[in-house]
């Protein structure tokens, strides 16, 4: 964990219609992917609580944060940062089929995970009901309708969930009963994390195995294996 | 100076809640800057972390329901005793229970353990006068005895606990409701500058009563802790204003 000072340089509309923020900053500070900063804006009296970044893409100077971003957020703006924080997404290298799940907001936070089976010829597979005004390249994107009928493709999966759509994980599996997933998954976890680590509040946490975790230093990525879903 | 007298030098805390259990060096933060530190909660049994939404943001500050998630006495102890005795700073140890007897009881198993140098004990924000006097009893013992009380009735209660000889009171975060995201109301702790002036106001009038007073809530620059120790508090505890950094950023 270290501590950053970095800088707001450009705010841009992703895929999705949502804003992401260009952040300049030591190379030792970008998250990877499913990790995330805790920013903070030093000269913004109002601001409460730090914020949350997650990769989207790297940058030549920094990094593209994935969405949400506060609304008051300026180019030109100062950020101090905390992190790298977490644990993200560990995809094996011999993965070749890789199914995203986008649960959430925002297809963002599982992009970086595209290039490299991509870079190894292999083949994508995105899963939302997001609309999608922008197509990313490399991938093919279906409805979350079709991920049941589509499961014995991918050889790994990782997904993008929102914590209080953590029952819902069940039925977009169309999974019933004790029927479990085959498939190695990943799960990044999305959820408030106002301590980032640092006190314990459990705010962030999330049934597991073996008793409860917290996303914001036992995740935010997951074995999903591990959880209770 | 008898052993139940309570020096916080530098005068600034963690709030309950706020560090986790132990002053881990994991977490690189500077100590130094600290009197002492506050552990999280603890209670005799288990408590798993709340249901439903736990952060909800507003105006000024944000909602916290959390249920107070820690193992239980026993594994707090066997997990983190040790980082006790080897703090660079003194730990003062939360404590949660339902009635005097179970506070007694967690207690007595503290004196028995290295490297804590006091308690500090929470308050149900509907308890008794003779509730608040019974817990402090029950708390009494080898280390000085902080009783946190709830802010909005810290003025009516104070006079229990300092009559049972707690060495000082502090104040628990007021408590609110807000509307979730699908519009259920939530109940919780409040926290962030909002809460400053009721805060403030609570620490004024304790003095006023001669009550020997830890201050806390919205307290996010250190212009705020110098009011509250200029009106006369022994010291101030930090809780979220830990987490997001500024001048209280004491991660190194």
């Amino acid at each position: 964990m270290g501590y950053h000072h970095s800088r707001v340089v450009e705010i841009r509309l992703e895929a999705g219609g949502q804003w992401e923020a260009l952040i300049a900053c030591p190379v030792e500070a970008i998250p990877h992917v499913g990790q995330y900063l805790l920013a903070s804006n030093m000269d913004d009296p109002d601001e409460v609580i730090g914020v949350p970044l997650f990769l989207a893409e790297k940058s030549r100077h920094g990094f593209w944060s994935a969405p949400p971003i506060p609304a008051a957020w300026r180019p030109g703006m100062k950020l101090d940062l905390l992190g790298p924080l977490g644990h993200g997404f560990r995809v094996p290298r011999e993965v070749q089929r890789l199914g995203l799940i986008a649960l959430g907001e925002s297809i963002s936070r599982l992009m970086p995970l595209v290039d490299p089976i991509g870079k190894s010829h292999g083949g994508v597979t995105l899963f939302t009901d997001l609309t999608l005004p922008r197509m990313p390249a490399l991938l093919e994107a279906y409805p979350l309708a079709s991920l049941q009928d589509a499961l014995d493709w991918p050889d790994f999966l990782a997904i993008d969930l929102p914590l209080q759509r953590y029952t819902e994980l069940r039925n977009t599996f169309g999974l019933s009963g004790g029927n479990g997933l085959i498939c190695p998954a990943q799960v990044l976890v999305t959820t408030p994390m106002p301590c980032a680590g640092l006190g314990k509040c459990g705010a962030c946490a999330v049934a597991s195995r073996r008793g409860w975790k917290l996303a914001c230093e036992d995740g935010p990525v997951f074995d999903l294996h591990d959880l209770i879903w | 100076m008898s052993k139940h007298d309570l020096t916080i030098n530098p005068p600034l805390m963690n709030a309950a809640g706020s560090l986790g259990f132990s002053p881990d060096s994991y977490n690189s933060v500077d100590w130094s800057r600290l009197g002492a530190f506050v552990t999280n909660p603890v209670s005799l049994a288990p408590r798993t972390p709340a249901h439903g939404e736990r952060f909800i943001e507003f105006p000024g500050g944000f909602l916290l329901h959390t249920g107070y998630p820690n193992p239980g006495i026993t594994q707090v102890i066997r997990h983190y005793a040790r980082h006790w005795s080897r703090s660079p700073i003194p730990v003062i140890v939360h404590l949660l229970a339902e009635n005097p007897d179970e506070l007694a009881k967690m207690t007595h198993w503290l004196e028995q353990v290295q490297g804590v140098s006091g308690l500090e004990v929470g308050v149900d924000s509907d308890a008794s006068f003779d509730m608040v006097t019974a817990l402090t009893q029950g708390a009494y013992g080898e280390y000085p005895v902080i009783i946190r009380l709830p802010m909005e009735r810290a003025i009516e209660l104070a006079p229990a606990a300092i009559k049972a000889e707690a060495a000082a009171i502090s104040l628990a975060p007021p408590r609110g409701i807000y509307p979730s995201g699908d519009g259920e109301l939530v109940r919780g702790r409040l926290y962030g500058p909002a809460i400053l002036p009721m805060a403030l106001r609570t620490v004024h009038e304790l003095i006023k009563l001669c009550i020997p007073t830890i201050g806390a809530g919205g307290v996010y620059e250190q212009a705020n802790a110098n009011v509250m120790i200029a009106m006369g508090a022994l010291a101030v505890q930090l809780d979220s204003a830990l987490w997001r950094g500024g001048e209280y950023r004491f991660v190194k």
